[in-house]
């Protein structure tokens, strides 16, 4: 609970930030880095506690974005519903990848994550019936929301803000949640070493299974809040490789396997991405393997690990000293 | 009914038959030495027993219950844990978090987990270490994690592959006091050993293999003066 604490403040903060910020633009920016923030701390979880590094996560947010939009669009479900329900269809679609996939150790893994976001790209630019193909789906208006009496302004950035805020809050807290409990321990030991936690009776197979639906589960939503906030989706948008690396990209930079790198992750990329979309209209991904090399080669903890170390470590020290060992 | 039994148990590696109609057996509550010399087959006995390699023929029975076709892990969550010959420590753990997660079988609760893990540490002889990264220790502390992590999972049959390679003698004498306390506490073990002396010592009973074949079974004085076993080891003489 007193680890929390910040947090929570930090979540109460953030809730409070529409009220004083009026710019549409700074709401718009930071709910690129909820966003990112989400994504990447789904990634993180399976990339960063079980090691278990997808090229194709892409996949699991074109999942997520497509069942939000073909959802309303074809049924008429609101994407507020469509969000969560997109989750759960990435989480359930990537139970029989990972069945396959986990087969596959290290690169092995990785290469075949490439493959089948590769295939669900194909399927979203073909199967026209379902997806509309190249043409995509776009929402025009968005159904009219009441809450207590007051009409949501789908035209203002609040409510989106609002929403993205949740999103990244159970992003961040499920991933705190998972590092405590006994599948992230788990998840740990397989990352160090397969083997030796085979051998102490870690079912190594289940545990990355469930990893990747509850990492799938978040991208799936992250989608759908991609398809609810930006109201256009296509197999180019959401299926593309540069999605997927994007997120690999912001967990390593924010940190591996921390709670609060996919956000110190993300507040990086977008201001990356910002600054470097003046002055080039397609090289961004360059910069963005150039900072990778850079966090691998002089931050391998990445910019939450090292704050984090910066900040913990006097204060255990003073403790080791406190307790006379 | 033998704890464990292995019955006829043989596997191949392409051309090579690692292990040809292995049959022995392992009695609840003794040290069973299984010796040879290298490339005998007693690390593939190991991974065969405990899931990591499937046999091509043959069976193997823990209390009577095939564990044939599981996995590694359903093997330990059945009663069999191994160490193994080469350490597998989680390098980036402390000493208390390794055996933590392998307590976690057990104890699903952390609390629960942790206090089996010290009591663990507490009798291999671990517990001033708890603190330490696991890839920072010393061999002997190193031998002495793969142990506990074993232990943590409460076996009631523990497979231990070379745990005194690579020791000085007062540490294979300490080594090998932890083994018969550890078989004094209701835990049968089979050791994979090539330390002759700790073997004697503490050994009811060894099997010898050679070529991937059993050639000899007995208490282990009686063993190591077959002829068959000197011509394993030393070559026979005038052939």
């Amino acid at each position: 609970m007193r680890r929390a604490a910040p947090w929570l403040a930090l979540l109460a903060a953030a809730l409070a930030v529409p009220a004083v910020v009026r710019s549409s633009f700074a709401l718009h920016v930071l709910v690129l880095v909820l966003f990112w923030a989400t994504l990447g701390a789904a990634w993180n979880v399976l990339g960063g506690l079980a090691g278990q590094v997808s090229f194709g996560h892409a996949a699991l947010v074109g999942v997520g974005a497509y069942t939000t939009m073909i959802l309303y669009l074809r049924a008429g479900i609101a994407p507020w519903w469509g969000i969560p329900a997109g989750g759960a269809v990435a989480a359930l679609a990537s139970l029989p990848v990972g069945i396959v996939c986990f087969r596959l150790r290290g690169p092995y893994f990785s290469l075949a994550t490439l493959a089948v976001a590769e295939l669900v790209r194909l399927v979203a630019q073909n199967f026209e019936a379902l997806t509309n193909g190249p043409t995509g789906f776009l929402i025009t208006t968005l159904p009219p929301l009441r809450l207590g009496g007051w009409t949501v302004n789908w035209e203002a950035k609040g409510p989106f803000y609002v929403t993205a805020v949740l999103l990244a809050a159970v992003a961040l807290a499920s991933t705190a949640w998972l590092k405590g409990s006994r599948l992230g321990a788990w998840l740990v030991a397989l990352r160090e070493n397969e083997d030796a936690a085979e051998a102490v009776g870690i079912d190594t197979t289940r545990a990355k299974v469930l990893t990747l639906a509850h990492s799938a589960f978040l991208a799936g939503m992250g989608g759908g809040f991609y398809a609810f906030y930006f109201r256009y989706v296509d197999p180019d948008a959401v299926c593309n490789i540069g999605l997927s690396m994007e997120m690999v990209f912001i967990a390593m930079v924010g940190g591996l396997g921390t709670v609060g790198g996919p956000l110190a992750g993300a507040l990086f990329l977008t201001a990356v991405a910002e600054v470097v979309r003046e002055h080039f209209q397609v090289g961004h991904l360059v910069f963005y393997g150039l900072c990778m090399m850079l966090v691998i080669r002089f931050l391998p903890e990445g910019i939450w690990g090292r704050l984090h170390r910066r900040i913990a470590r006097p204060r255990r020290a003073a403790a080791d000293v406190a307790l006379g060992g | 009914m033998s704890l464990l039994e292995v019955e006829g148990l043989s596997v191949r590696f392409g051309g090579l038959r690692a292990v040809r109609e292995l049959t022995f057996s392992v009695e609840r509550g003794e040290i069973l030495g299984l010796i040879g010399p290298n490339g005998a087959g007693k690390t593939t006995v190991f991974n065969l027993v405990t899931g990591f390699v499937r046999p091509s023929a043959g069976v193997v029975r823990l209390e009577g219950r095939p564990l044939t076709g599981l996995r590694p892990h359903a093997v330990v969550r059945r009663g069999a844990a191994r160490t193994f010959q080469i350490v597998k420590p989680f390098p980036g753990l402390s000493v208390r978090e390794n055996v933590t997660v392998a307590a976690f079988v057990r104890h699903p609760v952390r609390r629960d987990a942790e206090a089996r893990a010290e009591e663990v540490l507490e009798r291999v002889g671990l517990a001033h270490r708890a603190g330490t990264a696991a890839g920072q220790l010393t061999l002997l502390d190193q031998k002495r994690l793969e142990v506990a992590k074993a232990l943590a999972t409460s076996p009631r049959l523990l497979l231990l592959d070379e745990p005194m390679g690579g020791l000085n003698p007062a540490e294979v004498d300490a080594a090998s006091a932890l083994v018969a306390r550890i078989r004094d506490e209701g835990i049968t073990v089979v050791l994979v050993e090539h330390v002759m002396k700790a073997i004697m010592a503490i050994s009811s009973r060894v099997v010898v293999m050679n070529q991937g074949e059993k050639i000899a079974e007995g208490p282990p004085a009686r063993v190591v003066e077959e002829p068959a076993v000197l011509a394993a080891y030393f070559g026979r003489r005038g052939a």
